[in-house]
């Protein structure tokens, strides 16, 4: 057992609420996003309409104050550490991150035994927390071209005229719920798989003791020293 | 315009056993369609009445059903429209013409020469085997309608095929059919296209588009290409979709759905959305003139709209009673695309499920592994004798 320390410092206060309310709203998102697909049920799709319609704003904002956030807010600077540094620094590749894709790929897949030196994330990590970005501006894009307040905008039409209509427009929309859909998967099992403190501290705030690591990724204390 | 020309007119009307109010009526719904006041309707009625000595209009056949000539010419019950359109001094019109062979073809010659008729175009132009996929009087299609287009004043190519092949170029296309301004533009013809889709056409579009463009100078002034969208459609008939005027789009928004046909929510005439409906997607406004001498149209008569309307319309909107199209897999052939979704969906939930196998086996879901003292890079660098 090497579980790193999980301190508040890893996920401001505001990060927090950011990803409860990226994860209320991509819920309600699919959920009201599949009954407009297909309503399974009766009587639901004004409501479905409206749902929709309201958390792609929450979404949307909530992005631009991640964002924006990630400049002013100061975070951990790697695991198991109450050392912080501004949140984009953590975001961007970091010196603890160079060279190990690999040996994080080969982790992943059982090639590898011991558990590669992370930095705030490891490398897929990062490259597909940092995806989820392009992702939602996609399902904007998409989503906004098959609404009709904002359809015959020429931004959104010359879209929709280059994948061949709205029809297309629609599946592509619909295939980006999926990737959000398989993407909350396995972001929920790897961050969960070996063990529930990360969702403890990113949902509820809660502090969990463990390994400590200091700038080169040596462990210099927590528990048992590992 | 003289007296005379009136009397010819509701002379030639009064046979077919149409009143003057009726063609009143019916001019003021083209002013409708236009965008134009009831107060341009004698206007509309004089120009339609002096219209046989305006321009002569001439209709080619290219690859099609003759379906939009079917819509139009209503052959068992003349209508308006048809009285209008033969008042247009229909030169030369494969299917309806009482001439024949040579005939017919120099009649069609003799517009041709003089530069300024109207063109109407139906059916795909099939470019297939060098054009031979369609011949007519010893020349290729393609070549009839080069000709036909050169001097021609303006095109109006009626239906879905003339715009953009239609269903003739639906996969797998073997007769190469596209539309008349993408054909044109390929070889570098401009004269100005102006597109009618849908499956067939609507008479009463074609007619408005006459009454513009022939009659109202709109052609002349240059006006009318300023009505037309990117795709040269005129935005006052394809600017709206079908779902935002559809007298049903209540029972969408109260989610009452017809789940298949033959059962209660049809009789109820609820919305047709789960049977198919491409309607949210098919910018059309068949809600509003609607069909058959404005008696009913496809939603109201019980059937989802199949989106004949949209661009490449077969391949975008078939299986017809699906809500989504189907996708044509490299040797997996059509499937739909939530087939596609679960398949992937269901691939990755069994990964995750053999992962977390393979991490309980290898003891890492109490923590994970131990974690490795320094990176791999680092160690072999040391190996090699870099130092760190």
């Amino acid at each position: 057992m090497s579980h790193p320390a999980h301190y508040r410092e890893a996920h401001p206060l505001i990060f927090v609420f950011t990803h409860w309310i990226n994860l209320i709203a991509i819920v309600a998102l699919a959920f009201s996003g599949f009954y407009i697909h297909y309503p399974f049920f009766g009587g639901f799709m004004g409501v479905a309409r409206g749902m929709h319609f309201f958390f792609m704003y929450v979404l949307l904002i909530n992005l631009a104050v991640r964002i924006v956030a990630t400049f002013f807010v100061k975070s951990a600077t790697r695991l198991g550490t109450r050392e912080v540094d501004t949140d984009i620094k953590n975001w961007l590749p970091q010196k603890l991150n160079r060279h190990q894709f690999i040996p994080w790929l080969k982790y992943y897949l059982f090639l590898k035994k011991d558990h590669p030196i992370g930095a705030k994330y490891g490398v897929l990590q990062k490259i597909s927390y940092l995806f989820t970005i392009p992702l939602t501006l996609a399902a904007a894009y998409t989503g906004f071209s098959i609404y009709a307040p904002f359809m015959d905008a020429s931004f959104f039409a010359a879209g929709t005229d280059w994948v061949g209509g709205p029809m297309n427009m629609r599946i592509i929309h619909y295939y980006i719920m999926w990737a959000f859909i398989l993407f909350t998967a396995i972001h929920a099992y790897l961050a969960n798989v070996e063990g529930i403190a990360p969702s403890r501290l990113i949902f509820a705030w809660k502090e969990e003791e463990g390994v400590q690591f200091d700038a080169e990724g040596k462990i210099v204390g927590g528990a048992g020293h590992y | 315009m003289a007296h005379e020309d009136h009397d010819v007119i509701y002379d030639l009307l009064a046979a077919r056993g149409v009143s003057r109010r009726d063609f009143l009526k019916y001019c003021g719904s083209i002013a409708a369609l236009l965008g134009l006041s009831e107060s341009f309707v004698p206007q509309i009625a004089a120009a339609v009445a002096a219209g046989a000595k305006l321009k002569p209009a001439v209709w080619l056949n290219g690859g099609a059903c003759t379906g939009c000539t079917e819509s139009i010419a209503q052959v068992d019950s003349p209508d308006v429209a048809t009285i209008v359109l033969d008042l247009l001094s229909l030169d030369y019109i494969e299917t309806l013409s009482m001439a024949q062979g040579e005939d017919a073809l120099a009649a069609a010659e003799a517009v041709f020469e003089e530069p300024g008729y109207i063109l109407i175009y139906e059916g795909s132009v099939m470019q297939g085997f060098d054009g031979n996929t369609l011949r007519i009087g010893g020349s290729t299609g393609i070549e009839e309608l080069e000709h036909a287009a050169q001097n021609a004043a303006a095109i109006v190519a009626v239906g879905s095929c003339a715009v953009d092949g239609g269903f003739v170029r639906a996969n797998p296309n073997p007769a190469d059919a596209t539309g008349v301004k993408p054909y044109l533009e390929k070889v570098g013809i401009t004269t100005p296209v102006v597109n009618l889709p849908t499956c067939p056409v609507n008479p009463e579009w074609v007619v408005a588009i006459v009454v513009d463009v022939l009659l109202l100078g709109s052609l002349e002034s240059g006006a009318i290409l300023d009505k037309l969208d990117d795709w040269g459609r005129p935005k006052f008939i394809f600017g709206q979709t079908i779902h935002d005027n559809c007298p049903r789009r209540g029972h969408f928004e109260n989610g009452h759905f017809v789940n298949e046909f033959g059962t209660e929510e049809e009789a109820l005439g609820y919305c047709l959305y789960k049977v198919g409906c491409k309607g949210p997607q098919t910018y059309t406004n068949c809600p509003i003139v609607r069909w058959n001498r404005r008696a009913s149209w496809c939603v109201e008569s019980g059937a989802p709209c199949i989106g004949c309307g949209s661009l490449n319309w077969v391949d975008v909107g078939a299986p017809f009673l699906n809500r989504h199209r189907d996708l044509p897999l490299p040797s997996v052939g059509n499937t739909q695309p939530g087939v596609v979704a679960g398949v992937v969906a269901g691939a990755t939930a069994l990964g995750l499920g053999l992962h977390a196998l393979g991490m309980k086996a290898s003891g890492r879901m109490d923590g994970g592994a131990p974690y490795e003292d320094m990176k791999n890079y680092d160690r072999k660098r040391m190996k090699k004798g870099g130092g760190n």
